[in-house]
């Protein structure tokens, strides 16, 4: 009854496509949403145990104080990093065809950001103490910089998703009335009382361009910061001056890998084999070729100089990393989430929508466990070993409550964009703007006239 | 009452016994009854050599000849050892010991100068401590005078580093409080 009553309402099969899953929600979104909420609870259950019993519940010890808390939020940093990609690098170089793709990137960018935010306050012994961050600031401190940075990213990254999103949000609140009165106010307020007259237009347009040449220099600056808190401590295997582009490229490859992931899900779920074509998924294919590359060539820099030279406690890193304990999983990451990708990816029959999400899953998984071997393996390695060191230090196996808290910071990273999504049209409807940006000058004038 | 013969020869032999050990320990502790020895310090001065001489006397005055003294100079957290490893009394119960010129003191040049003597068969353990303007006074930097650098405190980072950073942040927060401000100005728009 509803339903019929909402379909009339669509003007276009267009409108009904993009709009349509902001009005109606389908029982695999509610399963979805539970199954996100139980691995949260569990993730949670996890964390009291690590409040109550503090991070002993961990196996994060003296020689390895950072584990997969921080090798995790260096991932989100990274994946976060997706938003100024798409809506910034492509945006600039006029790639129309990636405008589709803006909003995605956007929602991933904030999301990732925000729980790149908490993991970092999970991994504290005493979170209670946070602000003192804050209070006791020292600006000589690379931490310092990474909490600055993160903040004005955090910022950004929910501008620059506003912003794309205000035409939107005012079609939302003129169109879509078969739904709650806190969504009808939610669209209302957020719609900050855009008219869709040309002045709004006009300056909206403006601090577009603004922000989207804003957003590049701090993408690149969060997360040079955050390969900082790596290079300015002296353990083996940091102690690099490529660890900032080696760290950025990384970034923007495991960025490409999670829109074409995301983009696969999208258009199966949201049905949008329209909006999210083939064509964009060989495009987004080539660009993840191009961007392995690149990160394949810091790859290189970064472990080739310190393998050749085998200096001690460097060479034993290298060796622990290329025949050693953490070789099996080195070596899957760096062929089946660097190498092999690229290879295929060459080739056109795998740029199709099924196999590019297979291989962007390995790349996103390889992206993840890539992080762990960044951090661990350098860890369990210190320039000044300790007398008589407890059997416990020498390894780091994490514990289930660091797994659990860590599975559930990914369902928060995912529950965040499946909200968002079923919030916001993931699809710009309302592109106006952007086609303006497409006339002339000349004509603008006029029509403004 | 009249005990049994064999009870009166154990008891008269426990006796003899019991006074034999009394006896004997109250020989034995006499003869190493351990007494306290005395030490007194000096200082000299003569060319720039500082030499400090300890001498030993037993409780009559006497000098203690071949005592066994450690000598020390007391730091923060702990004792160090200064001069020859074993020093011995000669003669005449004196120890000479050319002293380092070296040692950093208290604001003032003090050097606390700790003289122990311990596991002697002869004196008890005894430690004897003396101060004395020896040593290098230190100056305590003012921490507000603390040079401006990477590792001094927050009140003292580099000037250089506080200019970039707070620049940098001034510049993005004034693009975004510009883009915030825009936002403001769109919602009153009357069109």
């Amino acid at each position: 009854m509803k339903k019929d009553k909402l379909t009339q309402e669509f003007k276009t099969e267009r409108e009904r496509k993009v709009l349509g899953h902001l009005v109606f929600t389908s029982p695999k979104y509610k399963l979805w949403v539970a199954f996100l909420i139980l691995i949260i609870i569990f993730g949670m259950f996890g964390y009291y145990r690590q409040l109550r019993y503090g991070l002993e519940v961990t196996a994060m010890r003296d020689y390895t104080s950072w584990g997969i808390y921080i090798s995790n939020f260096v991932f989100f940093v990274a994946i976060s990093l997706v938003g100024s990609l798409i809506s910034s690098i492509l945006k600039l170089n006029k790639n129309d065809w990636a405008r589709p793709l803006t909003r995605i990137s956007e929602m991933i960018a904030v999301a990732a950001i925000i729980c790149a935010a908490v993991i970092i306050i999970v991994d504290m012994g005493r979170p209670d103490r946070f602000f003192f961050v804050i209070t006791h600031l020292r600006i000589q401190s690379p931490i310092i910089w990474d909490v600055i940075i993160i903040s004005t990213y955090l910022t950004i990254s929910l501008l620059l998703l506003f912003i794309s999103l205000l035409p939107d949000i005012a079609v939302c609140r003129d169109k879509l009335t078969a739904i709650p009165k806190w969504k009808k106010f939610m669209y209302r307020v957020l719609a900050i009382n855009w008219k869709n007259s040309d002045v709004q237009i006009a300056k909206l347009r403006k601090v577009t361009t603004i922000l989207a040449i804003t957003v590049l220099p701090v993408a690149f600056a969060i997360h040079t910061v955050t390969s900082w808190l790596f290079a300015t401590t002296w353990r083996p295997g940091w102690d690099s001056t490529n660890l900032g582009p080696y760290f950025v490229s990384g970034a923007f490859m495991a960025g490409a890998a999670v829109i074409i992931f995301a983009m696969y899900l999208l258009r199966i779920h949201l049905n949008l084999k329209e909006y999210i074509t083939n064509r964009h998924f060989d495009k987004m294919g080539r660009l993840l070729v191009l961007l392995s590359l690149v990160y394949l060539y810091f790859n290189i820099n970064e472990y080739l100089g310190p393998a050749f030279k085998m200096v001690g406690v460097e060479g034993e890193h290298i060796i622990e990393l290329f025949t050693g304990k953490y070789a099996p999983m080195y070596w899957l990451v760096q062929v089946g989430g660097l190498i092999l990708p690229i290879i295929f990816l060459i080739f056109r029959p795998f740029r199709r929508p099924l196999p590019i999400f297979i291989i962007s899953f390995f790349v996103i998984l390889g992206a993840w466990f890539k992080r762990f071997l960044i951090v661990i393996p350098s860890l369990q390695h210190p320039y000044l070993p300790i007398q008589g060191v407890d059997e416990s230090y020498l390894h780091y196996n994490p514990t289930w409550e660091e797994w659990a808290i860590t599975m559930a910071s990914f369902a928060w990273l995912l529950l965040i964009i499946t909200v968002l999504i079923k919030l916001f049209p993931v699809i710009p409807v309302h592109d106006k703007i952007e086609n303006k940006e497409e006339v002339e000058p000349k004509s603008l004038k006029n029509e403004a006239s | 009452m009249k005990l049994p013969k064999y009870i009166n020869t154990t008891i008269s032999r426990l006796s003899i016994l019991l006074i034999i050990v009394y006896l004997n320990s109250s020989f034995m502790y006499g003869q190493d009854s351990m007494e306290d020895a005395s030490i007194t310090v000096t200082f000299s001065e003569e060319d720039g050599v500082k030499t400090l001489i300890a001498a030993a006397t037993d409780q009559e005055g006497l000098p203690i000849e071949d005592l066994e003294l450690y000598f020390y100079v007391k730091r923060t957290f702990s004792l160090l050892p200064i001069g020859d490893p074993f020093n011995s009394t000669d003669e005449n119960g004196i120890i000479e010991m050319e002293f380092a010129n070296d040692l950093p003191g208290d604001t003032e040049g003090n050097l606390e100068i700790v003289i122990k003597l311990f596991e002697s068969d002869l004196y008890n353990d005894m430690t004897v401590e003396v101060t004395k303007d020896w040593g290098i006074p230190i100056i305590i930097e003012d921490p507000k005078s603390e040079k401006r650098s990477l590792w001094s405190a927050a009140a003292n980072a580099p000037l250089t580093l506080i200019v970039l950073i707070t620049s940098m942040i001034a510049a993005v927060w004034y693009i975004i409080c510009y883009i915030i401000f825009t936002l403001f100005k769109i919602s009153r728009i009357k069109d």
